[in-house]
């Protein structure tokens, strides 16, 4: 962790801690400084415990200018399932984020809008709540923006802001609960997505077995999981990166992710391929030659930062497969394969851009038994599966009656 | 013409008490006739062609240009209100583009009035209509094989949405009136008669005028609303999205389609519409940019009654007091306006897309 851009983990940390019992408080720091020796043993110098401890996620971070209430989160259900929120109203934030399949889509590239595909994996929204920044190379700063970006985008909702809202003031039910949460006379887009960020800091995930453990209730992780743990803290080195009651360092990293060779076989995909550098903004030569992608460089628009990604979270990655911002591995044992190999497939493939990889990640000597160890204290970051009863849609209504209608007629 | 009196016509008659017995004197507006030809570049126009009918254009694929100007309505729609994109509906009839190239303002309430590559670009990325992002519309076209070799044989080195958008436009320029019995000479008696009505008695001249039959100006007639705009809230939302994105004050209150006032936020332009060509009439019922009109017959009807009821209509609308016959004339003379329908493979691209795009060879190793 060279940049401290984990405030918001840490303050979740923080927040646990105090809310904590003493002695399960205490049990988390014994801990933390239990495992820092091992740490030491195998990272180099620079890197040693510079790192925050993994820990109980704590309360999901309230945006000041967004607080969460009940009707708003309710709210924010509907509009969430409700397909009227996108282009041709057949895709609503849940098409993608369909919480069967960990509220993301079990493809490596999400499922995108009618007529393209996307090409990056759907990521959960179970915890997004805890995310400093959205999307895998972090363009959205908050949930209300990602909600946005996710409705408006070419291959996501590609709706327009003014039909969805049209569409919201002609539904007599969203009038009313837009009026009652925000107080306007009709329903406004801006709000939609404050309400749908409402209601994500809803789907948290907060007692999972590792949660518990952290808690101090040792018999939450079994002896191969706790092995795990110590490899994850220790040989393996996945806490460098993989950080804080979160499990990410909320920063960018090439680990040496290799493109997704869909983008040579199927050509709707090469569509979206191309579309994506014409829209984040690429050089005419980027445009031209990109044959991955570049992630965290289209924001920054610096070549070191090729091939970086946001860490992602570990919690409820029992239920998200598959994996890596390309969904390229489609196990925890492949992702663990994957590091073992020092950041390559399984048929030898890394990143483009070797010069960006992480030195963090190298070749690691894990034994099977190890690497099963590992594999069984992944798990231990998802609790059972969130569900939800999907909401029954409220349906249009004309704004007008005939009768009104024809008296306007008459006036004309 | 309301804003624009362009001879003192209008005045005298008023003067006289004589709105029915205006003398004709078409001679003090362009005179109607021929269009003249248009040069057309086959190859782009070609490919203008298969853009026009390919469901790729549009956001999810599902609707292409020819969804609500199709050729056997006269490249217009047979619905009252124009279908829209899938999710909502619309809240105007769709027009035929027959004869658009000829054009100098598009659209009902006149909004566009630069060329038809601008109309083009509005109609493929309009949320309510075509919601295609064109960038994506780009690289759509760049994975098809055909697209490229046919941009190739239009001068082009690639597909590219700026190209799309002059290709459609090269294609509509071939969509003109061919053999109307106008154009020919071939009148029937009565469409004759007709056509001296229309010059004189009836007055559609007075705004019908010129090659296209229209003066490209925008009147009120007084038509009545389409009341299913507002009470399918399908349509309505297409309307409120309209509206909210052009800034009509007040969008979520009007029970009315404000026409060009648009353009110009003025109360006196509420309803005004662009005077439509004449031409091709025969294919694109129903009428009037709502469709409220279903036969030519209603329409000299609507007319013949002074049209419709608005505090803004046109004082060149008045009671015609046209006799059965002089009906049947008109009618036979607009009729007389249309020729040859256009649904032969000269102006409809009949062959099949693909039902996939196909990956492109080599992809790591070609440029993009």
């Amino acid at each position: 962790m060279r940049k401290m851009k984990f405030a918001p983990t840490l303050v979740a940390a923080a927040v646990s801690t105090v809310l904590l019992a003493g002695c399960n408080a205490q049990a988390s720091k014994q801990e933390a400084a239990t495992m820092a020796p091992v740490g030491k043993a195998m990272l180099a110098k620079s890197e040693q415990a510079a790192f925050a401890p993994l820990a109980p996620l704590g309360p999901p971070p309230q945006a000041a200018d967004n607080l969460t209430t009940p009707d708003k989160a309710e709210l924010g259900k509907l509009l969430f399932f409700d397909p009227r929120v996108g282009g041709d109203a057949s895709t609503g934030c849940s098409t993608c984020h369909e919480p069967e399949q960990g509220w993301a889509w079990a493809e490596d590239f999400s499922r995108g809008y009618p007529g393209t595909v996307h090409w990056r994996n759907s990521q959960t929204i179970i915890n997004s709540a805890y995310y400093p920044r959205l999307f895998w190379a972090g363009s959205a700063s908050s949930l209300e923006k990602q909600a946005k970006s996710a409705a408006t985008g070419g291959v996501a909702g590609n709706g327009e802001s003014d039909i969805m809202e049209a569409r919201l003031a002609l539904i007599p039910e969203y009038r009313k609960r837009f009026k009652d949460v925000f107080g306007d006379e009709w329903p406004l887009i801006e709000n939609v997505w404050r309400a749908i960020a409402a209601y994500e800091t809803t789907l948290v995930q907060r007692d999972t077995p590792l949660d518990k453990y952290l808690q101090g209730d040792k018999a939450a992780l079994s002896a191969e999981q706790v092995r795990g743990k110590a490899l994850f803290e220790g040989k393996a080195g996945c806490i460098q990166c993989h950080n804080g009651a979160m499990a990410s360092d909320m920063d960018y990293h090439n680990i040496g992710v290799p493109a997704n060779k869909r983008w040579e076989e199927d050509g709707l995909a090469q569509i979206t391929f191309r579309y994506e550098q014409y829209a984040k903004g690429q050089t005419e030569e980027g445009y031209r030659t990109a044959k991955s992608d570049w992630g965290f460089y289209y924001r920054s628009k610096n070549k070191w930062d090729k091939g970086k990604f946001r860490t992602p979270s570990l919690r409820y990655t029992a239920h998200t497969a598959p994996y890596m911002h390309n969904g390229i591995l489609y196990t925890l044992e492949d992702v663990v394969e994957f590091y073992n190999r020092g950041g390559f497939d399984e048929e030898g493939r890394t990143t483009q851009f070797a010069e960006n990889k992480s030195k963090l990640i190298k070749p690691l000597g894990l034994t099977d038994q190890e690497k099963a160890d590992l594999v069984a204290f992944l798990e231990s970051f998802s609790g059972d599966p969130i569900t939800t009863e999907k909401p029954a849609l409220p349906e249009y209504a004309p704004l007008f009656t005939r009768a009104e209608l024809e008296a306007a007629q008459e006036a004309k | 013409m309301g804003v624009r009196v362009t001879n003192g016509r209008a005045l005298l008659a008023a003067v006289m008490g004589l709105g029915v017995a205006v003398s004709a004197q078409a001679g003090e507006y362009p005179d109607i006739g021929p269009l003249p030809a248009l040069k057309v570049d086959a190859a782009k126009a070609e490919l203008g062609k298969r853009l026009f009918f390919d469901k790729r254009l549009s956001g999810d694929a599902g609707i292409a240009c020819s969804t609500c100007h199709a050729p056997e309505n006269g490249f217009g729609s047979k619905e009252a209100l124009s279908p829209g994109y899938p999710g909502n509906g619309n809240f105007r009839n769709a027009p035929s583009v027959i004869n658009t190239a000829y054009k100098k303002v598009w659209l009902h309430d006149g909004r566009i009035g630069t060329d038809l590559n601008d109309v083009t670009r509005e109609m493929i990325t309009e949320d309510y209509i075509m919601n295609m992002d064109m960038r994506i519309m780009q690289e759509r076209l760049k994975q098809d094989p055909v697209y490229v070799e046919m941009f190739k044989a239009a001068g082009k080195n690639e597909p590219s949405n700026g190209g799309a958008r002059s290709m459609i436009p090269e294609y509509l320029k071939s969509l003109t009136s061919r053999n109307a019995p106008f154009d020919s000479g071939k009148l029937s008696a009565s469409a004759k008669s007709g056509m001296a009505l229309f010059k004189d008695k009836a007055g559609c001249i007075q705004c019908h005028n010129g090659p296209l039959l229209s003066d490209q100006k925008p009147h009120n007639t007084g038509v009545p609303e389409n009341l299913d705009v507002f009470l399918d809230p399908m349509n309505h939302q297409a309307f409120v999205a309209f509206t909210m994105f052009q800034g009509i004050p007040n969008y979520m209150a009007l029970k009315r389609d404000p026409g060009y006032l648009n353009i110009t936020l003025d109360p006196k332009d509420m309803g005004k519409f662009i005077t439509p060509s004449l031409r091709e009439l025969k294919y694109t019922a129903p009428y009037m940019h709502n469709g409220t009109l279903n036969t030519l017959a209603e329409v000299v009807e609507f007319y013949n009654q002074g049209g419709g009821k608005d505090r803004n209509k046109s004082p060149l609308l008045k009671p015609l007091q046209l006799s059965k016959a002089e009906k049947k004339d008109l009618v036979a003379f607009l009729e007389a306006l249309s020729g040859d329908q256009l649904t032969s493979d000269q102006y409809v691209w009949k062959g099949e897309y693909p039902a996939e795009y196909p990956a492109i060879d080599n992809w790591t190793q070609v440029r993009n």
